[in-house]
């Protein structure tokens, strides 16, 4: 469903990305672990295009998204992408955050995205705060009602860029627990968080980044149990040890 | 020192000089308002001939005074085949010279919206101009708000550039009232009054405002 063949991605001379290559299968859940400045938001939002790769094939879904002539907003239609700081539009309500784009992007009716956006603000459990604006919600409701509309889109990808790092440590569970229900859907998934437990728990695969490349890719319960890579033993060891 | 008479006497005068000012500066307002956004955009869509396009309208435009600009559209336009009224000369100069400052307001306000913002609405699929549209621009206007209201004061008071191309407006029956009455310091203290009635309430709409939309975000 994703491939990444060989990517690089540079900043001037900086180079960000190195001979990246990872492949993602319909239905698969990849948490993405690594130390700040490895790499791995960047990987990720090349994925949408959010970041331009410089060199080596991207495709998703059958689309080359490296090319120049690929249609974005039609890309971008199949993939849903959570932010660390839920990124949620200030001036519109809840209902409105989420009916937005369904009606702007995918002709949607009014009635038919409303309906949706229900459906999906009941599964993430926040239905009773449609008519709410964003600034009166908790970081945990406001991160829950950001996936309700990426859902809303009904994607086929859900991209999550540390999607937890920006909360309170009590409102991470609520969120944590509405990315295992998708991921048990079957949803495909690629996850960059620290949230150790969550990788271990719903994770189909594990991908360890440093600087810029990927070091080490193995199921959850190898990676954690027994890294083949110094740079992983370290990394995990530094997490595990305080 | 303050002689009634002379609004009385020539109350019809300044009631049609009112409201012409009224009227061409309704129209340089709504037109500089988009003009203005649009040159915004221009200026940061990222896109190289139209920001060119953007800076160079807004450093050219800023930079000379607004007599010279409204002069253009009266005296310039005629030699490139399109003949324009003193009142229509003068709205086109005013909305144009406007619309220069307006759009330096807009681009600050566009850009001190989080880039997460336009991340957000882009990636879900929207094009660029539904996103600048849906999510940028509404929440960019609110920010604005102060530096627009003094832009749209200096508007009405600009109006008074008409005068100078027989724009028929306040400033232009000012100045033939005193030619008449030679009661100089009294007409032009009412016709001072006559821009307070129009710019007060400005004020006091965008302080208004400004509460009102701090209180919903």
């Amino acid at each position: 469903m994703i491939t990444f063949h060989e990517v690089d991605k540079f900043y001037g001379d900086f180079q960000v990305l190195t001979g990246i290559n990872l492949h993602v299968e319909s239905g698969e859940v990849v948490v993405v672990l690594g130390p700040s400045g490895s790499g791995k938001s960047t990987m990720l939002r090349c994925i949408n295009r959010l970041e331009e790769t410089s060199s080596g094939q991207l495709t998703v879904n059958g689309v080359r998204v490296d090319e120049r002539k690929t249609d974005l907003n039609k890309l971008r239609r199949n993939i849903g992408m959570v932010f660390q700081h839920f990124n949620l539009y200030p001036h519109k309500k809840v209902i409105d955050n989420i009916t937005l784009a369904p009606i702007k992007a995918l002709g949607v009716s009014k009635a038919e995205a409303h309906q949706t956006a229900m459906h999906y603000l009941e599964k993430v459990g926040i239905a009773d705060k449609a008519q709410a604006y964003p600034s009166q919600l908790s970081g945990g409701q406001q991160q829950r009602v950001a996936i309700a509309r990426g859902l809303a889109m009904k994607p086929q990808i859900m991209l999550f860029d540390e999607p937890t790092s920006a909360l309170d440590p009590e409102m991470v569970g609520e969120v944590l627990d509405v990315m295992k229900a998708l991921a048990l859907e079957g949803m495909t998934m690629v996850v960059v968080t620290h949230e150790m437990g969550f990788a271990r728990e719903v994770a189909d695969r594990v991908v360890f980044m440093d600087q810029g490349r990927i070091v080490e890719e193995a199921p959850p319960e190898q990676f954690f149990s027994d890294p083949r890579e110094e740079r992983a033993k370290l990394f995990l060891s530094r997490l595990l040890n305080h | 020192m303050l002689d009634f008479s002379i609004l009385i006497e020539y109350f019809p005068d300044y009631m049609e000089g009112f409201l012409n000012t009224i009227q061409a500066s309704l129209i340089a307002l709504v037109g500089s308002f988009i003009l203005g956004t649009i040159i915004a955009v221009f200026r940061i869509t990222g896109i190289k001939p139209l920001q060119w396009l953007g800076t160079a309208y807004v450093e050219f435009i800023r930079n000379i005074p607004i007599l010279i600009v409204v002069l253009f559209f009266y005296l310039g336009l005629p030699s490139l085949g399109a003949r324009l009224d003193g009142f229509q000369a003068g709205t086109l100069g005013l909305t144009v010279y406007t619309s220069a400052f307006i759009a330096e307001a807009i681009r600050a306000g566009i850009l001190s919206v989080p880039k997460g913002q336009m991340e957000a609405a882009r990636s879900s699929g929207m094009s660029y101009i539904q996103s600048m549209l849906h999510v940028i621009l509404p929440q960019a206007i609110k920010l604005v708000i102060p530096p627009l209201s003094n832009q749209f004061i200096n508007l009405i008071k600009n109006s008074s550039v008409l005068t100078i191309v027989a724009g028929l407006d306040l400033m232009y029956f000012a100045d033939s009232i005193n030619g008449d009455s030679y009661a100089t310091v009294s007409t032009y203290i009412f016709t001072g009054m006559f821009y307070l009635i129009l710019t007060l309430p400005m004020s006091y709409g965008s302080h208004v405002l400004e509460r009102r939309l701090a209180k919903s975000s």
